[in-house]
């Protein structure tokens, strides 16, 4: 039965749920913007987070404060490396973006997250890992919820990140690049924008954002080369959700899958947990295909 | 002297042609199947493949099997039904293995034994706990390890001495966890029908159990059970203990899946894993046959690790095929298969004979040792944990520390 109390704690979950999701989509969201392409190896950037941040902090001793930008770095490297090992392919030497090769994208894309998983189960091993929490408290009471302190620090850290990366995209040079690009890539060239720095920029923004988020949800979801398929689920679920491309649809969209997962599993049941987020997106599918901030495809 | 010598070297080159002969013989090949990489549990896996290893290492050490060296066949199942049954069907028709062995899992278990059944070779079930196995029937499928109906017996019994009213468990969405967590109720039905019980079934591969836990919030019930496999299972009991849920004063935390030896357990649980009670199949102060020593050693000096109850049972899973070649004198199926039934043989957890009962009792070993201990500590060993339940005691509720 739901009481007043289990709806506000169940309220204020959903929501912190919303923002751990938040903070994954909105990388993969960027990358649709700019690239076109989805990333299957998105999950990966946040399992080599949960290693990065356990392995500098709990191994080597690096304060932790140190090691969650570490962490961060380390996704947004990767993510360099990658776009300009990988990705380049898809746009070098093709003048038109139209001609750019999806299938290309997938088959790399996915080789890459099984060579991710695999390297990290033999060079580290399968064994799960918990890493050290920011706020060490195991309890903390939040209004009417009740959460360990890592889960509360993860959730001004990942409020904060996020705001900071709003005001990026919407008052630096470089945020207005990255959605000029993304609204139209030969167009924002021909007004003389370095569109492939701009991929460059995108593909390590979105590494290093997923690696943030494996690293603070590390000691709550040990880190194993696994962890990153459900967070990179949930977000290929919120980017069609939110809009494809849309960065204020997918950080609304995490928001909505965090309740509507958590109000569900109650009234409905726990066992169909993760099939509300599936259920949305076939009813978004269907009657508002664009998303909840998308914009419809021109038709002829 | 120049006489003596040559007699010295005749013999000792007899001997090692002997010897050589023996080793040149044939291997007899066993398959292994067991978990070596995700989404399975690879720390099972291991653990099982280190203790075939031991096995296996001291039977050759004494000369083999009927002069012939044991040679494991080791396939990688991770953990999926289909990559089992895939893997019988490999180790049987193209590897020639006289037996199977290893399988941790019941899921697995209860996929590759299908395919032995098929071709009628000996399938000796490691860990698998599933009731449904026995229930087949199969005539190549022993059991000299724990089984569901065994820990939802002694499950049921904790919570009735420990006075509970009201009992939650949290079930893997597996064989195991589902079989488990429905015998434990079907058994307080038996022994304790006053107990009000239900278990919630969990996704294995979810990271955020919150929502079914937070409704026991405000209203906790008098023990958790925990029937869940790490690393899913670890993830659920932090956040049982986040929540205020267990253990608590109020609320027991009851370990029927008996986690508290993992190698990885403290890496994973902190404060979720003081005051807990345990199902344990092994506690160093058990009392054991001699060979569990021998075999505890080896073990620790091949890995440095402490003893655990899957390398023992791993170890007898071995150990009894190879005694029932021996007792065979042949590796022929139908010959191995009457040979297990006769089986009597001290193994390292004592003395292993298979039932010929129907049901749950099919070719299964009744009286596994079991204990029930607490975790006082955090990080303690499970060497320096008090034991509140000996074999074949009933619990004593004096020796529990409230938390």
């Amino acid at each position: 039965m739901l009481t007043g109390a289990l709806a506000a704690d169940l309220a204020v979950n959903g929501l912190v749920t919303g923002l751990f999701y938040g903070l994954m989509a909105i990388g993969l969201a960027l990358i649709f913007g700019v690239l076109r392409i989805v990333n299957f190896a998105h999950g990966e950037f946040y399992m080599v987070g949960a290693y990065a941040y356990t392995i500098v902090a709990a191994r080597l001793g690096v304060p932790l404060v140190l090691a969650l930008p570490t962490a961060f770095l380390f996704g947004a490297a990767l993510g360099w490396v990658v776009e300009r090992t990988l990705m380049r392919p898809l746009y070098a030497n093709i003048g038109s973006w139209g001609l750019m090769r999806d299938e290309y994208a997938v088959i790399v894309t996915f080789a890459l997250s099984l060579l991710l998983v695999n390297f990290v189960d033999k060079a580290i091993g399968p064994y799960a890992f918990r890493a050290p929490a920011l706020i060490s408290a195991s309890r903390v009471v939040v209004g009417p919820a009740l959460m360990s302190g890592q889960k509360v620090a993860a959730a001004l850290v990942t409020l904060a990140v996020l705001a900071l990366i709003a005001f990026f995209l919407r008052f630096s040079y470089w945020g207005r690049a990255v959605r000029a690009v993304s609204q139209n890539r030969l167009g924002a060239s021909l007004a003389g924008i370095d569109a492939t720095a701009v991929s460059s920029l995108v593909f390590s923004l979105a590494g290093g954002l997923a690696a943030l988020a494996g690293a603070l949800l590390s000691p709550i979801i040990n880190a194993s080369p696994d962890v990153g398929a459900f967070p990179a689920i949930k977000s290929y679920v919120i980017v069609v959700l939110g809009g494809m491309g849309s960065i204020p649809g997918a950080f609304i969209a995490s928001l909505l899958l965090g309740i509507v997962e958590s109000f569900g599993a109650v009234l409905v049941s726990y066992q169909y947990r993760d099939t509300f987020g599936l259920i949305l997106l076939i009813l978004f599918l269907l009657f508002r295909p664009q998303g909840l901030f998308g914009e419809r495809g021109r038709e002829v | 002297m120049r006489y003596a010598s040559h007699l010295a070297i005749a013999a000792l080159t007899m001997s090692a042609s002997l010897i050589a002969s023996a080793y040149a013989a044939d291997p007899i090949k066993v398959g292994v199947t067991v978990t070596q990489s995700p989404p399975g549990s690879v720390v099972q896996g291991t653990q099982v493949k280190d203790g075939l290893e031991v096995a296996a290492k001291m039977l050759n050490d004494q000369g083999g099997v009927l002069g012939r060296p044991i040679e494991l066949v080791v396939e990688d199942t991770q953990g999926l039904p289909e990559k089992a049954r895939a893997a019988v069907e490999k180790l049987i028709t193209r590897d020639k293995v006289v037996g199977i062995v290893g399988e941790h899992q019941s899921s697995n278990v209860l996929a590759g034994m299908e395919v032995a059944h098929r071709y009628h070779i000996p399938y000796i079930n490691t860990n698998g706990w599933a009731d449904a196995i026995r229930e087949k029937g199969y005539p190549e499928v022993f059991n000299p390890n724990n089984y569901n109906r065994r820990v939802a017996m002694a499950a049921a019994e904790t919570i009735k001495k420990l006075g509970a009213k009201k009992v939650v468990s949290f079930a893997e969405n597996t064989d195991y966890g589902i079989g488990l967590a429905k015998g434990i109720g079907e058994q307080l039905k038996a022994v304790a029908p006053e107990v009000s019980y239900r278990f919630d079934t969990l996704d294995r591969a979810a990271k955020d159990y919150l929502p079914a836990i937070l409704p026991l919030r405000s209203d906790p019930p008098d023990v958790v059970v925990d029937v869940m496999l790490p690393p899913a299972a670890y993830i659920m009991m932090n956040q049982v203990y986040e929540q205020g849920v267990a253990p608590t004063a109020k609320t027991w935390f009851y370990d029927a899946s008996g986690l508290a030896d993992y190698p990885d357990f403290w890496q994973n649980i902190k404060e979720a894993g003081k005051d807990l009670l345990v199902f344990g199949l092994y506690h160093p102060k058990m009392k054991a046959p001699e060979l569990a020593k021998t075999v505890g050693d080896a073990y620790t000096k091949k890995t440095g690790a402490q003893p655990n109850r899957l390398l023992f049972q791993a170890a007898d899973s071995l150990l009894v095929l190879a005694d029932a070649i021996k007792r065979a004198n042949s590796t022929d199926p139908d010959a191995l298969v009457k040979a297990l039934e006769a089986t009597k043989y001290t193994g390292t957890r004592g003395e292993i004979t298979f039932s010929s009962e129907p049901g749950y009792k099919y070719h299964q070993w009744l009286d596994i040792p079991y204990v029930t201990f607490q975790v006082t500590e955090i990080g303690q060993k499970v060497a320096d944990s008090p034991l509140v339940e000996q074999p074949g005691q009933p619990l004593d509720p004096s020796k529990l520390a409230r938390p």
